[in-house]
């Protein structure tokens, strides 16, 4: 069956209560403002981001650092590396704890990849936000409380996908990032009213579906 | 659930591909049931047989593998049905003047409600007092009762036996014995109302008790001196089981009748009658010598 809910796995959550300020620096924290880290390795990196900004609107947490790493999940450095590392930073470890908290239950329960294909092996990211936070709206250059549109798949049905997605709504595109990117994916950000981006990201899976069904097209098609 | 999760699963059913179900996983291969056959195992204790063969409990009635044999639940099923007609029967409202005796009623109006309210099947209809009151016998010594209880069955089987058992050993023993009375839709306390209304000195009530499984026509009796409404079970003696399998209703009739006797001597009843001295009077009746084997009455043949 196709669309199925693809889960990200959390490889690791760990927190420095108390971190060196060399290292808070390094990983772009403040050391005026912050002091303790929560670290998270996961094998999805783009439900991974979305978290993290969910993160940002539950608790007085900052992402200082989220980097996906080449090549993806299926070629870590370890067994906890997966294909990101998000890094929240805060005053105080309660801090964290609640922006960790909120993070995981937007893991487990909202964001994740689905299958675009029977047999799982395209994956699709056609992700609706309905209220940013505060570190993807600074990244997009948009209000916190935006609607967002999140789209990510595979360079083909990335591209084929947007194509649809832009003519189906009312949104317009505030970030595309063609390929290639560190995990080899395709993504673009979309916004507009709630509705458009609901419109555009089903417009998004569907096109993405039907060219993973059909990769040569009606004109070289068998 | 989430929005986008919600967003997605309504593509997937616009787009046809929703299974409906996970296909069904293939099922392991179920053996074949052992071939094997449950003979029925018999009682193996003799001193357990030759118990059964005492009574009419379901005493060694043996076992197929782990359940009752097919014979044993039948049975237990038709005796079931045997007490359950019993306790519908009801008294024919013209049985007591069939039979000579005279009819009265309790304040139940049908059946239904006898057997929900005890308390109007303890109290005389008025017509039935006043007729009564007119028509008995007053200052007796005993004043017999015969009534349905919760088996008309047993009443009309053998109440006039035991009536008549009862009657003559009262007056063998030089008691008075009042006009009897057929009382339907009757409870034991109802005794206390008809003996008050006729000033007999003990009232003694015979009934069909409540069915057991396999006896629908036992008779109970009970008997109470002085019976004024507001006298209690522990005022009353009784005896139970007058059947033809269990106490016959003519040796029954001595019995009460030693009872009654006993009752008018110490001018008492219930639980601070002395009951030591009757054993003497009542001669071989008392006799708890072996019983001869009771014979289960069969109401399912099962062949083989």
């Amino acid at each position: 069956m196709i669309l199925q809910a693809l889960p990200p796995r959390i490889l690791s959550v760990r927190r420095l209560p108390n971190a060196d300020p060399a290292l808070l620096l390094a990983y772009g924290a403040d050391p005026q403002r912050h002091r303790s880290l929560g670290l998270v390795t996961v094998d999805q990196d783009d439900p991974t981001y979305v978290a993290l900004d969910e993160a940002t609107k539950h608790a007085d947490v900052d992402v200082v650092f989220a980097k996906s790493f080449y090549a993806g999940a299926r070629h870590g450095s370890g067994p906890l590396s997966g294909e990101i590392l998000g890094v929240l930073a805060a005053s105080t470890p309660d801090e964290i704890d609640e922006g960790l908290r909120a993070f995981v239950r937007c893991l487990e329960s909202d964001a994740c990849f689905y299958a675009a294909d029977d047999a799982g092996k395209t994956a699709v990211f056609p992700h609706v936000i309905a209220a940013l936070g505060r570190y993807l709206s600074a990244l997009a250059g948009l209000s916190p409380g935006d609607a967002l549109a999140y789209l990510v798949a595979p360079p083909m049905e990335a591209t084929i996908g947007l194509d649809m997605a832009l003519k189906a709504a009312g949104v317009r595109a505030v970030r595309i990032f063609p390929p290639p990117t560190e995990t080899n994916f395709a993504a673009a950000w979309l916004t507009g009213p709630l509705e458009s981006c609901e419109a555009a990201a089903l417009a998004y899976c569907e096109a993405v579906v039907r060219v993973a069904a059909n990769p040569k097209g009606e004109v070289w098609g068998s | 659930m989430s929005r986008t999760r919600q967003l997605i699963d309504r593509l997937r059913d616009e787009l046809g591909a929703s299974a409906p179900m996970p296909p069904a996983p293939p099922l392991p291969r179920v053996p074949e049931p052992p071939a094997r056959v449950f003979p029925r195992r018999h009682e193996g204790s003799p001193y357990a047989r030759e118990a059964a063969r005492h009574t009419t409990a379901l005493l060694g009635i043996g076992h197929v593998g782990t359940r009752y044999a097919t014979d044993v639940v039948l049975q237990f099923q038709a005796e079931l049905a045997v007490a359950h007609e019993a306790v519908a029967t009801e008294l024919p409202a013209d049985w007591a003047t069939q039979n000579g005796l005279i009819g009265l009623r309790s304040r139940v109006r049908d059946h239904r409600e006898y057997l929900l309210r005890p308390d109007l099947g303890r109290r005389l209809e008025p017509e039935s007092l006043a007729r009564w009151t007119q028509a008995g016998q007053h200052g007796v010594d005993v004043q017999p009762i015969l009534a349905d209880g919760l088996s008309a069955v047993a009443c009309m089987q053998s109440g006039l036996t035991l009536l008549d058992s009862f009657t003559q050993a009262c007056r063998a023993r030089g008691l008075t014995v009042g006009v009897p009375v057929a009382a339907r839709y009757a409870r034991v306390w109802l005794e206390d109302e008809i003996g008050a209304a006729v000033s007999a000195k003990v009232a003694a009530i015979l009934l069909g008790e409540r069915p057991g499984l396999g006896t629908g026509d036992g008779l109970s009796a009970y008997l109470v001196y002085d019976p004024r409404i507001g006298k209690t079970d522990g005022d009353r003696n009784m005896m139970s089981n007058i059947h033809p399998r269990g106490t016959r209703p003519e040796i029954a009739g001595v019995r009460l009748a030693v009872l009654a006797r006993a009752m008018l001597d110490q001018q008492r009843s219930g639980v601070e009658l002395d009951l030591s001295g009757l054993r003497t009077e009542l001669g071989d009746v008392a006799s708890r010598a072996h019983r001869a084997p009771q014979v289960r009455v069969r109401l399912v043949e099962v062949a083989g």
